[in-house]
Parts: C-alpha cells; structure tokens; sequence
C-alpha cells in the first residue's frame, strides 16, 4: 500500500504569555492508505495537535505535512478549507452536532459545500445514516438521541461526503462501554469494509487495539510505532500506558 | 447561496425569545422612522403652488391656526398690488358616518365665488360651479370621495360638527378634479356655515391668495402681514407649502432635526442587532469552529452570520413598515382632528418612505452583524473547538 500521509520533520511551537511549548519536535510519520492507525499518549503529548495539523485546522511551526500529492503544510486557509471539505472527515470526541439541526440536517451540512443537488443531497445522507444505523432517526434534533446515536450522527457526518481520511479524536471517550463499542465496530467496518484511511487519538487500550496500528508519543516524540500484532502481543504493557 | 437559507433561519429562531425580542427591538423604531420619512418626504416636495404656475399664499392668525381672523381681512388683502384673487378657508372637520378612519376626508368652508379663482389647477369634471354658488348648502366633492362612496350629483351628506356645535346637510352640486393634485377633499359654503351658527359669522381660518408672479409671491407675505402688523389679529403669510409644513418649521431646522433623530434611531437599532448577533455568535464559537472543520471558509462563516443579522432586521424591518402601513390613515385621521389637522391634508404614503425603510433595515442587518462576523470567522479553529461556553 502506498503512503497517503507523510509528515516530515514536524515541528510545533505554542507560544503562551510566560513561554514558548514545544509541543511537537521533529516528528515524522508515515500512514499508508488504509492503514487504521491510534494514537495514544498521555495528556500533553501532541495527539491532539498531530490530528489537527493532519486536517489542516493548525499549521506546523516547520516541516512539511503531505497527503497523498497534496503539501498541506503549504496551503493557505482557504486552500485548506476547500481541501478539508473534500478529502477529510472529522469525528470529535464531543460530537459536535450543530443542537439546532436535525440528525438529517448535520449529516447533510458538509454536502452544502459540495455541487449536488438537494436530493442527492438526501440521497447521499440517507445512505450514510443508513451505514451508521440511524436511518430512522434522521428526524431527530441532537438532544433526542442518546450519546452514542449523537457519536454515529457524528460519523455519518464525517463519511457523507465519502473522505480520503477518517480523523477521530477520542471517539469513544465521552460514551459508556457498549455504545464505545459500537463506535469502534463502525470504524472497524469503515476501515475494512469502506477501505477508509483512519487516524484515531485515544487514551483506551481497548480501543486502539482496534486498530491495525499504534504509534505512541510522549512529550512531542514518537516513542513506538506498533502493528496489530504487537498491540495484541503486548496487550498489558499498552493498557498499563 | 439558496440553499444555506434554511440553515440561517434555523440559526435566527433557535432562540425563539431572543429573536422576537430582537425583531421587536427593530420594528418599532422602524415604524418612527417611516413617519420621520413621511415628513421628510413632505418638505422635500415642491411647492405645490409653484409646480402647478400658481403662486398661492396663505395668511392666518400669527399665534396659530385655533386662532380665527376677521373674514374682511381677504377684502383688504384683494386691494394689495399683485394679488389676483383672495378666497377664505375655515376648517370645519366633523363627523360623516362615523368616526372612523375609513370615513374621514378633510370638510373646509369656502367662499364658492372666488375658491376656483385662487384654486385655478382644479377644474369641476361634473356638475357646475353656478349651481354650487347659487345653493348655500351646496357642496362640491373631490374624484377620489366621489368615487369611494358612490355619490352622485345631488345626493346629500349630513356633517355633524366637532368644533363647531352644529350638523350641516350638504347637497353635492359638484365633482373636482386637480390636476397633479389630491382630490380627497369637501368644500362647502362658507355662508351656510355662518346662518346655521351666527356666532361663526365674520371669522375665517385662513385667507389665500393667488399672487400675480413669483415677484409679487415673494413681496407680498411681508406685505400683507406688515398690513395688520398693529392689529388685534396679527397675521403670518407664507407659500402653500411652507403653510403645510408650518407645525413643523415652527421647530426651526426641521430637516436637520428629523435626519439626526432618524440616525440616532438607527445607531440604537444597529447598537441592539450588533449586540444579539455578537451574544448569537459568542455562543457559537465551538459550532463555527465545527463549521470550519467541515470546509466551511472564513468568508462563509462571515457571510452566515451577516445573513442571520439581515434576515432578522429584515423581518423585523418588514413587519415595521406593514405596522406603518396600517397605521399611516388612522394617525392621518386623528391628525386630523387636531388643531393642526391642515397639515394632514399632505400627508401621503411615499414610495421613497417604504424603500427608506426597506434601505434602513438591510442597513442595520449589514452593519450589526459585520462586527461579530468578523470576530467569529478569524478566531482559529484550534481555539473555537478548545472553546467551553
């Protein structure tokens, strides 16, 4: 599989009113298409800002992100932004849906962006309501779903417009074990089935074991970078992190 | 752009109080601001007088128009070189029907003879000038009454006085018509006024004057005036229009006073919109910076947030101007009423006024909503997703 992100020497600064973080130094990632990959690390890391840099809504101080032919790094904001809207899908771990919308209507929102037509606006939304099982929903305002229906609101919002990358950061961490799971079964099928690249930050072991990658940071640094394989073979030392 | 409006109506009403207390905030300005139109509109217009090749003046008491003049000051002022011909005006008013709005129009009494002498841009269209003279309870009627209430010559209108305590039966002998000109108006002699009520006889409102040229209307105010300047009934003279406008150039700079009310109403109008689109927008700072994650650009953000506040000051501007609308004829008929009810005989729903309201409200959209859309699309998308409202 070829690469589909690159980022390359990676280097993000904060500057606060007392002092300059080093949030990320000289970091280097290759993800290739298809890859599931979790990013774990505790608080302060940089999981957070690598996901955001990835969807382009924070620029590097310097080094140079690619994905697939696209210099992100390079663009300007409204490059960004059309970029964003075409090739990224964005799953929060809050959900973010907009209260004022239906389910249908959120779902529906990146479409706006986009030359379809109304109903293949509601063609396109039906079908990704339909995928994360919330087709009979799609009527309802945000504050009638539970949280784990919000969260799959949420992925049908981020794959509607069917993405290149699937960004989900903590997913499952504002909801109870069985709606996690589910979640986490959507992005297996998303990943597997959809063949849909994935970047997901989480501080559960449980639910990067989910995928098909681990890359672990710690005070801006890539520690580990782990397959599958190693996940479930040193299952306790990633769950003891 | 179209297919964003539901998603900016959904944004206005999500909260339903706010946004009806904000609309609310902007109509009744609005409402003040079409009637500060209205007379703005009325001193712009030219002088009817003039625009018809008349040079028309009237005269009145110089303490105000309650206060009546002696009838003989037309004979004295008839005598003045220039003056082509004199006729006396004395307001009545009174009830036809009932007191309704629907049934108000202005009555005058006039002296029949020399009336279409000074009013020489009206012309009868029906019935003839002859009869109404020769019938002193005669009347003649305007084309616009005529036709609203289905009159015909000879039909009788009973009046029954307001100021004067007295009910009149008028016989039409005549349709006018002015050239230009309303026609929404009941003139009737002045002498069967005076028999029905002696104490009446001899007192006249205003006098008005025909002058010979645009010399003579511009000497003979002065003139006329300076004439009873000793009297016990001084007069102030003026053109047709500036006696309209009267009430209101007695405040002195008028345009300048109504145009900085108007921008104060404005500035307070833009000032409550900014306000709530800025709270609007606040509260929304995670939403936007979601917005903005899912490829929403700067600008589109800035020109959501721009549309929220124009659909608002635009509904609200709306509904201001159909409020103004449906209020416009009962205010006209309690003006009136009034002792200042001359002045409502100009004024008149302006189609400058209904787009100076319509420019208004796309205004106080535009500029109450720049601000916060502004500070809304620049704040980084980083922040706005960290944002705990």
């Amino acid at each position: 599989m070829s690469e589909i992100i690159r980022m390359v020497e990676i280097m993000k600064k904060y500057n606060t009113y007392a002092e300059e973080i080093t949030v990320l130094d000289s970091l280097n990632l290759a993800i290739k298409e298809g890859e599931f990959v979790a990013l774990m690390g505790p608080s302060g890391s940089g999981k957070t800002t690598i996901l955001n840099l990835l969807a382009g809504i924070d620029n590097t101080t310097s080094g140079s992100i690619f994905v697939g032919s696209d210099e992100i790094s390079a663009m300007s904001d409204g490059q960004l932004a059309k970029w964003r809207s075409q090739h990224i899908g964005f799953i929060f771990q809050l959900y973010n849906l907009i209260p004022a919308l239906t389910a249908f209507e959120n779902v529906e929102l990146p479409l706006l962006l986009t030359p379809l037509n109304r109903s293949e606006r509601k063609e396109h939304v039906g079908t990704a309501l339909d995928i994360v099982g919330l087709k009979d929903r799609m009527s309802y305002y945000p504050r009638q779903l539970s949280g784990g229906q919000e969260q799959r609101a949420g992925i049908a919002r981020a794959i509607v417009t069917d993405p290149t990358i699937l960004l989900a950061d903590e997913p499952t961490g504002n909801l109870d074990g069985k709606s996690a799971e589910e979640v986490l079964l959507l992005l297996e099928d998303l990943n597997s089935i959809f063949k849909k690249t994935i970047v997901m930050v989480t501080h559960d072991p449980n639910a990067a074991s989910r995928a098909s990658r681990v890359t672990h940071l710690e005070k801006g640094i890539l520690k580990e970078d782990m397959t599958k394989e190693d996940i479930i073979m040193n299952k306790n030392r990633v769950i003891g992190n | 752009m179209m297919k964003y409006l539901p998603f900016i109506l959904k944004n206005v009403f999500r909260k339903k109080t706010r946004s009806i207390l904000t609309i609310s905030s902007i109509i009744l300005p609005l409402i003040l601001i079409c009637y500060l139109g209205t007379f703005l509109n009325l001193l712009e217009q030219p002088n009817a007088g003039e625009s018809r090749g008349a040079y028309r003046l009237v005269t009145r008491h110089k303490v105000g128009l309650t206060n009546p003049i002696p009838s003989n000051y037309a004979d004295k002022v008839s005598r003045l070189d220039g003056v082509l011909a004199v006729t006396k005006f004395a307001w009545f008013g009174g009830i036809y029907i009932d007191d309704s709005a629907r049934n108000f129009f202005p009555r005058i009494s006039v002296e029949p003879e020399t009336f279409l002498k000074v009013f020489d841009d009206a012309s009868l269209s029906k019935g003839s000038v002859d009869d109404w003279i020769n019938d002193p309870s005669g009347c003649i009627v305007g084309e616009e009454i005529f036709k609203k209430y289905g009159w015909k010559i000879g039909d009788h209108i009973v009046l029954k006085g307001t100021i004067y305590p007295v009910t009149l039966q008028l016989t039409i002998r005549g349709v006018f018509g002015v050239q230009g000109g309303r026609s929404d108006t009941l003139f009737f002699n002045r002498k069967y006024l005076e028999e029905s009520l002696p104490s009446f006889r001899g007192k006249i409102g205003t006098v008005w004057t025909r002058a010979r040229d645009s010399d003579a209307a511009t000497r003979l105010p002065t003139q006329i005036d300076e004439l009873f300047e000793n009297s016990s009934y001084p007069t102030k003279t003026e053109t047709e229009k500036a006696f309209q406008m009267g009430f209101i150039s007695m405040l002195g700079n008028v345009k300048l006073l109504i145009a900085s009310m108007a921008v104060i109403i404005v500035s307070v109008i833009v000032l409550i919109a900014s306000n709530t689109i800025a709270i609007s927008a606040r509260e929304r700072i995670r939403e936007i910076a979601v917005l903005r994650t899912l490829g929403f650009s700067r600008l589109m953000i800035l020109s959501f947030i721009v549309g929220e506040s124009l659909v608002m000051s635009i509904i609200g501007g709306l509904l201001g101007i159909l409020v103004f609308l449906m209020t416009f004829k009962p205010l006209k008929a309690l003006l009136a009423k009034t002792p200042v009810g001359g002045l409502s005989f100009s004024f008149t729903i302006f189609p400058e006024t209904i787009l100076l309201g319509i420019i208004v409200s796309t205004v106080v959209g535009l500029v109450s909503g720049i601000f916060p859309a502004i500070g809304a699309s620049r704040r980084s998308i980083r922040e706005g997703l960290r944002y705990i409202g």
